[in-house]
């Protein structure tokens, strides 16, 4: 008895958290499926590598990474803590280079085509209107590779490569880099600089 | 009376300093999503850093070229064979591992594997058992440790370079030890007192370059791309040892994980 009424309790919070969620879910539902995003933009990278080199595959990728990532929001968040000592002139540049790394090393990783389909899976959602889409890479020859992408809103945010996520591994690797550099960000933005010109 | 007032007022604002020091720390762990570490506990960052730039060298000089000549002139089919003939050799310690962590029945599958892949697979030379349905897992001593260690699996203890090795840490390193002892190959041969010294550093130095022929690409990545190799080396090695424990832990207790995973998203 008791337990059934504990069910029938159970059951009522249950709706009236899926009344309370359910708005919540509808703008970003509307707004861009996640799934759709990835798979759009995955194909639009595979387009241009198979099409374009050099400097043309690097400018169409900008486009991409431009149109489909929040890179500004990628770009904080992999400076870290050191975002907020920066000045306005140095955010701005390190954005702009982190870009430009950024578009350069996707156009560069893929080298020539060599058939690769990406497979997207399930979509699990997160609090704050995040959502993880996971895919498989597959290759022509081995295991397929994990890759899970985090999309907030109409932009991916971050991919995790088996289980690597690229943000905060740049994270890391930035912050080691300016601490070493006697905690300027100037270092890291003239090292990026210095980099994209090479 | 004013003394001590002033005494409270200074005592409630070291009090909410610590409270909004812990509350960065919290929001500074979450705000990466899923995962929670921020950065690597590395107490011994010069003598790793030292290490690291040792496996450099020979990684660069023997290494390497060894692996990429593996990769790009041995015929793939050979390639396979002494993939699975390694792997096969490592069945009775993932075995072991998946009874430690509780799972018995993956165990019991991967012994069938070992059986099957010895016999009718010709010492492990052919994956007969994958042809079966009996599908391969791959489970280390580390991540039985982080499976139980009530902790993030983004934190595995100090961060530890190995000779040779490379990025390891405290779980994994002490999980390579408990591995290598409990390896039933190694035990055998001690003793029966046959000397295999030969055909274990074979086997050792064929896992080496079988292993780097299969990360080249990767590693060549990360080191191209980052301003600091080392630590994003050791930011990634940790997530991706985070990641494997994750997926073990998601077997085991999905419910758990997943409540987990929702009030990290809601703190965020």
């Amino acid at each position: 008895m008791s337990l059934l009424a504990f069910r029938r309790v159970a059951m009522r919070l249950a709706g009236a958290a899926l009344l309370l969620v359910l708005p919540a879910l509808g703008p970003s539902a509307s707004a861009a499926d996640p799934s759709q995003l990835v798979q759009s933009t995955a194909q639009q990278v595979i387009d241009i590598v198979k099409n374009k080199t050099g400097a043309d595959r690097q400018a169409a990728i900008m486009t991409v990474l431009q149109a489909s990532f929040d890179m500004p929001a990628m770009g904080r968040s992999a400076l870290g803590t050191h975002w907020n000592q920066a000045t306005e002139e140095e955010r701005t540049r390190f954005l702009k280079a982190v870009a430009t790394a950024e578009a350069r090393a996707y156009s560069e990783r893929f080298g020539q085509y060599a058939g690769q389909t990406l497979t997207v899976g399930k979509v699990v959602p997160r609090a704050n209107g995040v959502s993880i889409v996971e895919s498989k890479l597959n290759q022509a020859a081995g295991q397929p590779i994990k890759i899970d992408w985090e999309v907030r809103g109409d932009r991916i945010t971050d991919v995790k490569v088996e289980g690597v996520s690229m943000v905060m591994t740049r994270r890391s690797d930035f912050n080691s880099y300016i601490q070493n550099h006697g905690g300027k960000v100037d270092a890291l933005v003239q090292e990026l600089e210095s980099r994209a010109n090479r | 009376m004013v003394e001590s007032l002033s005494g409270t007022m200074r005592r409630k604002a070291r009090r909410s300093l610590v409270a909004m020091a812990v509350a960065a720390t919290l929001m500074g762990g979450c705000a990466t999503g899923d995962t929670g570490a921020t950065e690597v506990w590395d107490p011994i960052e010069t003598p790793n850093r030292f290490l690291f730039s040792l496996n450099r060298v020979v990684d660069i000089i023997a290494l390497r070229p060894v692996a990429v000549i593996y990769r790009d002139w041995v015929p793939e089919p050979a390639q396979k064979s002494v993939r699975n003939l390694l792997d096969n050799l490592g069945e009775p310690v993932t075995a072991i591992n998946e009874v430690f962590q509780g799972d018995p029945n993956r165990a019991a599958t991967t012994m069938a594997r070992f059986l099957v892949n010895s016999t009718i697979g010709v010492a492990g030379l052919f994956d007969v058992a994958t042809m079966l349905g009996l599908e391969r897992t791959k489970e280390d001593a580390g991540k039985t440790i982080g499976l139980y260690a009530g902790v993030e699996p983004e934190n595995g203890g100090f961060y530890l370079m190995l000779p040779v090795i490379g990025p390891s840490n405290a779980r994994d390193g002490t999980g390579l030890m408990i591995d290598y002892l409990a390896d039933p190959f190694r035990i055998l041969t001690f003793n029966l007192a046959v000397d295999w010294t030969a055909y274990q550093a074979a086997r050792y130095g064929m896992n080496v370059i079988d292993y780097r022929s299969r990360t080249i690409f990767a590693l060549d990545d990360l080191e191209k791309n980052s301003v600091d190799y080392y630590a994003a080396l050791r930011s990634a090695y940790t997530q991706n040892r985070a990641d494997l424990i994750r997926q073990r832990r998601e077997k085991t207790d999905t419910k758990g994980e997943l409540e987990r995973r929702d009030n990290l998203a809601l703190v965020r």
